[in-house]
C-alpha cells in the first residue's frame, strides 16, 4: 500500500496513463489491440523525441521554445534538398540544421547571459521566418518513394518510427541516470552557483543540452516528414507547447533540478493515448485540450502538495 | 472514368440504440436494410472559416438523417501530422470509408495509401490530392473548377453582349483550383464569344489587396476595360474597389468564379454582375452520398462533382447570402 502511495507521489502521470488505458479499453472495442499500441507509439514519437531532449534542458533550469520551428526547418531541408544531395545528404543537412540551431541557442544563452526563454523565443520566430523564406511557403514532396516507405516500414511488425523512439528513450534514460553528464544536469539545475563551485563548467554543459534538443527536434521533424513523404512550412506549429506540457506532466519542474525520462515518457504517452482514445470514441478534439489542461494542473498540484513538502521532487 | 470498389467488408453490428430508434421512426421498410455503414471523415480545419464550419454542420445533419450511417467526424485543425494520425485511428477502427479533406494535397498521399492498403476506400472531399494519389482514391467529391470557370465565361459573354476587352485576375499560381478556373474560362470564352478579347492575365493570389493592386496596374495600362474576370469574388471585389477609386467601375462588368459574401453584397448594391454559387452544405452532402455509395460497393464516378449554379443580379433572390 505504501508503495502505491509512493508511486502516486513520485509518478502521478503513470497512474493517469494506466487509468486511461483501462478506461479506453472498456469503452472502445478497437483500443486494446497490438496494432493500436504501435499506432500510439508512432503518434507519440514526434513529440516524444523532442521531449527527451527537452527534459535535459528543463532539468537544467532552461527551456527551448524553438523546437517547433526546428522541426519545420529540418523537415523542409531533408525533403527539399533530396533532388540535389540525395536522401542521405539531405537528411544529414537537416540534422545539422538542428544541431546548429541548438548550438546557437546555447552559445547565445551562455555568452550573453540572456534568459533561455527569450533567446529561444527569438529563435522560434526567426527560424520560422527562415522556413518561409526557404520554402517560399510551399510544401515539398519527396519524389523518391524510398523516403516515405521508410516512414511506413516495420521490423518484426513494429513500426520503425516506434522502435527509434523506444531505443532513444532508453539511451536518454541511461545517460541521465548513470553518467557524469546526467548527474551534472541535476546539479546545474538544482543550484547553478554550487555546481560552478564544484567545478562543473556550466556554460559548455548547457550548450551540450541545447545541441541535444536541437538534434532531437530535427530528427523528429525528419521522421515526421517520412510519414508524409513531404514537408509543409507550417509543420511543428505549437510543438514547443506540447513538448513542454509532456515534460511537465512527467514531473519535471520548470525551475529545474528535478525530473526524469520515465516521467517524460509517461507525459508523452498520456497525451498520445488521450488523443488516440478520443478519436476512437469520436470525441471532438477540443475536449482533449480541456482534459489535458486539467490534468496538467492536477499533476502540478500533487507535485507541490506531496513531493515539495518532503524536499524532494520526482525521482530520476 | 468508373471505379468499382470490389471489397465491401462485413459490418459488425453493435446494436446501436440510435440505429434502432432511427429504424423504428422510419417504419418497417428500413428494418430490412439493417446494414450500417461506418464513415469516418477527417476535415481540414473546422472553425478557421465559416465555409468549413457550415460544411461540418451539414455533414453531421446529413449523417444523422441517413438511417444507415454511423459517422466518425474528426478535425485535423489544419495540421498535416494530426490528419495523418487521424487516418491511422480511422484505419484502426476499421471504418468502411474514409473521407479526407486534405490539409495538404501532397503530404497526405502516403496516409491515403496506408488506408487503401488496409482495404479501406478513400473519398477526397472539396480539394483534390496530388496526381500521385489519384490511383489510390475511390472518388473525388467537390466543385468542378473547370465548369465554374466556364460558367463565368458564359456570364461574361451575356453581360457584355458578345463584344469587348477584358482582363483576368487568377488565383495563386501553382494551385490546381487556380489553374482549372483559368482553363475553364479561357476554353469556354472563345466558344461563346469569339469577339471578346482577354487583354491580360495576372495573379491575385486569392488575396483582395493583391487583386486590387493588380487591377490598379491594369487600369493604368489599358484605357478601355469592359470586363474583369476574377477567380473568386474576394479578388473580384478587390478589382471593383480599384476601379471605384478611379471612377471607372460603372463602365466595367465584374464576374467571379466563386461567390463570397462580399461579392453577394456588392451584387445587391448593383456593382457586381455575376458569380458561381458554391454551397458548403451541398459540398458536404455530396461527399457523404458518394461515401455511402462506395461503402455499398456501387460504381461511382472518379470525379463526383456537385452542382454549382450561376448567380447573377436577376436570380440572386433564390440563394442565401454565402456564409464565407
Amino acid at each position: 500500500m505504501n508503495r502505491i502511495v509512493d508511486l502516486i507521489k513520485k509518478q502521478p502521470i503513470w497512474i493517469f496513463v494506466l487509468v486511461c488505458i483501462v478506461f479506453f479499453s472498456v469503452s472502445s472495442p478497437y483500443f486494446f489491440d497490438l496494432n493500436n499500441f504501435s499506432n500510439i507509439l508512432v503518434q507519440a514519437s514526434t513529440i516524444g523525441l523532442i521531449a527527451l531532449g527537452m527534459t535535459f534542458v528543463m532539468i537544467n533550469g532552461n527551456i527551448d521554445l524553438s523546437v517547433g520551428a526546428t522541426v519545420a526547418l529540418a523537415a523542409s531541408l531533408a525533403v527539399g534538398l533530396q533532388s540535389e544531395l540525395g536522401i542521405i545528404g539531405a537528411v544529414a543537412v537537416g540534422l545539422m540544421s538542428g544541431i546548429m540551431i541548438g548550438a546557437l541557442n546555447g552559445i547565445i544563452a551562455w555568452k550573453t547571459g540572456v534568459d533561455a526563454f527569450i533567446v529561444t523565443l527569438g529563435a522560434m520566430i526567426g527560424v520560422r521566418g527562415l522556413v518561409f523564406i526557404y520554402t517560399d511557403e510551399q510544401s515539398f514532396y519527396a519524389y523518391d518513394l524510398a523516403y516515405s516507405d521508410f516512414g511506413a516500414s516495420e521490423i518484426f511488425s513494429i513500426p520503425v518510427l516506434a522502435l527509434i523512439f523506444i531505443l532513444l528513450t532508453i539511451v536518454a534514460h541511461l545517460i541521465l541516470k548513470y553518467t557524469i553528464h546526467g548527474r551534472n544536469v541535476f546539479a546545474v539545475g538544482g543550484n547553478r552557483v554550487a555546481a560552478k563551485e564544484a567545478g562543473i563548467r556550466v556554460g559548455p554543459h548547457m550548450l551540450i543540452n541545447f545541441i541535444l534538443v536541437g538534434f532531437l527536434a530535427a530528427l523528429s521533424g525528419i521522421l515526421l516528414s517520412t510519414q508524409m513523404g513531404a514537408s509543409t512550412p507550417n509543420l511543428g506549429r505549437n510543438y514547443e507547447l506540447w513538448t513542454i506540457t509532456a515534460v511537465v506532466l512527467g514531473g519535471t519542474r520548470l525551475t529545474g533540478g528535478f525530473g526524469s525520462i520515465i516521467g517524460t515518457l509517461g507525459g508523452v504517452l498520456a497525451i498520445a493515448i488521450l488523443r488516440n482514445g478520443m478519436n476512437l470514441l469520436q470525441v471532438p478534439s477540443f475536449y482533449v485540450l480541456i482534459i489535458l489542461g486539467s490534468i496538467l494542473i492536477i499533476v502540478l498540484f500533487i507535485d507541490k502538495r506531496f513531493a515539495e513538502q518532503q524536499g524532494q521532487g520526482v525521482g530520476a | 472514368m468508373k471505379v468499382q470498389i470490389s471489397s465491401i467488408r462485413t459490418i459488425r453490428s453493435f446494436g446501436k440504440t440510435s440505429l434502432i430508434a432511427g429504424s423504428l421512426a422510419l417504419g418497417l421498410s428500413s428494418m430490412a436494410q439493417a446494414e450500417t455503414f461506418r464513415i469516418g471523415i477527417t476535415q481540414n480545419n473546422v472553425g478557421v472559416d465559416s465555409y468549413q464550419t457550415t460544411y461540418e454542420q451539414a455533414f453531421e445533419e446529413a449523417a444523422e438523417a441517413a438511417d444507415n450511417v454511423d459517422a466518425v467526424v474528426l478535425d485535423a485543425g489544419g495540421d498535416v501530422a494530426r490528419q495523418i494520425s487521424q487516418v491511422r485511428d480511422l484505419i484502426q477502427q476499421q471504418v468502411d470509408v474514409i473521407i479526407i479533406w486534405p490539409t495538404d494535397g501532397q503530404a497526405v498521399v502516403p496516409a491515403v495509401k496506408r488506408a487503401k492498403d488496409a482495404g479501406i476506400p478513400v473519398v477526397v472531399t472539396n480539394s483534390n490530392i496530388a496526381e500521385a494519389g489519384q490511383p489510390l482514391i475511390a472518388s473525388f467529391s467537390g466543385p468542378n473548377n473547370i465548369q465554374q470557370g466556364a460558367y463565368a465565361a458564359e456570364m461574361m459573354c451575356d453581360q457584355l453582349g458578345g463584344k469587348g476587352d477584358i482582363v483576368q485576375i487568377t488565383g495563386q499560381p501553382g494551385y490546381t483550383t487556380a489553374i482549372e478556373r483559368q482553363k475553364g474560362f479561357e476554353d469556354r470564352l472563345p466558344e461563346v464569344c469569339p469577339d471578346v478579347t482577354i487583354l491580360d492575365s495576372q495573379p491575385g493570389d486569392w488575396n483582395r489587396e493583391k487583386a486590387q493592386r493588380t487591377m490598379e496596374g491594369f487600369l493604368t495600362r489599358y484605357d478601355n476595360i469592359d470586363g474583369v474576370y476574377a477567380a473568386d469574388d474576394n479578388m473580384g471585389v478587390g478589382a471593383l474597389n480599384a476601379a471605384k477609386s478611379e471612377d471607372r467601375a460603372d463602365e466595367i462588368i465584374f464576374i467571379g468564379a466563386t461567390n463570397f459574401a462580399v461579392g453577394y453584397e456588392a451584387m445587391e448594391r448593383g456593382e457586381y454582375h455575376g458569380s458561381v454559387y458554391q454551397s458548403p452544405a451541398e459540398d458536404a452532402r455530396n461527399a457523404l452520398n458518394i461515401a455511402i455509395a462506395v461503402a455499398k460497393g456501387e460504381e461511382v464516378e472518379k470525379m463526383s462533382y456537385f452542382d454549382t449554379p450561376k448567380i447573377t443580379r436577376e436570380n440572386m433572390d433564390e440563394f442565401e447570402k454565402p456564409v464565407f
